[in-house]
């Protein structure tokens, strides 16, 4: 014989998640770092713009970058032409990043060799939304290519965003308007930093450095 | 696909349930989530049969999806509720305000919550 029993869980799918983000969280704080997590479409031009990243970055910070990628180290290889360290994490079809995969690849260095810490998630607009890595910040990507209601039909992953890139503004006029994007950006969230790059001409690169709170010492 | 890693997380969070109260299986699985946590139901159930298949513990378990109405606050005006009724003509979900109109909302992600488990137990 057998009893059957009712028990009250009442707890997130997220909860081991989320405190190992928070632990995540605050012991790079602790430790005067700083974690970027952005997010963004297949193609929106994320790998471009940590590429622009890099290059202003290296000189003076040491910069660590972990790449989420279904297959294939592509991205991180590029990153990595620009005198940055980088790690590719492939999450064999999983659609997001998660605390535990940013934590053990955080086991495996010295977190104290670097300064400034970004992870480019897998390109999606949904998944990543939800799980937390433990960065302060979530930057999230569009491109004006994606097409006018890329944000209209995606709003909920800008609601824990900080900033919103749009990005190849450099295409602005030719087919594609960076305007309405802006705008809805900018409804999603007041506060919201919105800022028009472009990852080929570099146009808002320093702007976005800026949002993200670093200083580059200017050279004498 | 979102749904699957979410079924994952269910499964492993139920495991531990099991183990805890040394069950011989679970018959039901009790989740909750709102709007906009963007899941389909199908594809969670599918996720869930795939992932269960070979688990003793879980033969025949139900998973069953409780839906939770959408809850918002207004960052503009302090108000606390479901969002406005006559739904946003713009945003593909609805967050905006009923009082004032703002989309300056924090949304409650009413996230997936495991709410209860019905456990078979050895007497
Ligand atoms: N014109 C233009 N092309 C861009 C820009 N940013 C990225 N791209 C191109 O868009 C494609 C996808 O960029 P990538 O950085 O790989 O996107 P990811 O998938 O988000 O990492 C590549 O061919 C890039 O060269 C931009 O600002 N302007
Ligand atoms: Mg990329
Ligand atoms: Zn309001």
């Amino acid at each position: 014989m057998s009893q059957e029993k009712k028990i009250s869980v009442r707890e997130t799918v997220y909860k081991k998640n989320d405190d190992l983000a928070e632990e995540i969280r605050k012991n790079m704080k602790n430790k005067g770092k700083l974690f970027f997590n952005i997010m963004g479409s297949i193609g929106a031009g994320k790998t471009l713009l940590l590429e622009n990243l890099a290059v202003k970055l290296s000189t003076h910070y040491r910069v660590f970058v972990i790449n989420g990628d279904i297959a294939t180290t592509i991205d991180a290889d590029r990153i990595a032409k620009h005198g940055v360290k980088t790690v590719q994490i492939n999450t064999g079809g999983g659609c997001h990043l998660n605390a535990n995969l940013i934590a053990k690849e955080l086991e495996k260095i010295n977190i104290d060799d670097f300064d400034i810490f970004f992870t480019e998630n897998v390109g999606n607009l949904i998944c990543p939304a939800a799980w937390d890595v433990g960065a302060q910040m979530n930057i999230v990507v569009v491109s004006i290519t994606e097409g006018e209601y890329v944000v209209k039909k995606h709003p909920i992953i800008f609601k824990d965003a900080e900033i919103a890139i749009i990005n190849k503004c450099d295409l602005d006029g030719l087919g594609f308007d960076s305007q309405v994007l802006e705008e809805d950006a900018s409804k999603i969230k007041s506060g919201m930093k919105v800022i028009c790059t472009s990852a080929k001409t570099g146009q808002g690169i320093d702007d976005f450095i800026e949002a993200l709170g670093i200083e580059i010492p200017r050279d004498e | 696909m979102h749904e699957f890693s979410l079924a994952s997380a269910i499964v492993e969070q139920v495991k531990e349930i099991i183990e805890e109260h040394k069950a011989i299986r679970v018959k039901k699985i009790s989740i909750s989530a709102g709007p906009y946590e963007l899941i389909i139901p199908d594809l969670l159930q599918d996720s869930f049969k795939i992932i269960t298949d070979e688990l003793e513990k879980f033969r025949e378990s139900v998973l069953e999806l409780i839906r939770k109405p959408a809850r918002i606050t207004c960052l503009e005006c302090d108000y606390n509720g479901e969002p406005d009724s006559e739904g946003d003509e713009e945003f593909a979900f609805n967050f905006k305000c009923p009082e004032c109109g703002s989309r300056d909302t924090h949304i409650d992600r009413s996230y997936l919550t495991i709410e209860s488990v019905d456990l078979e137990l050895p007497s």
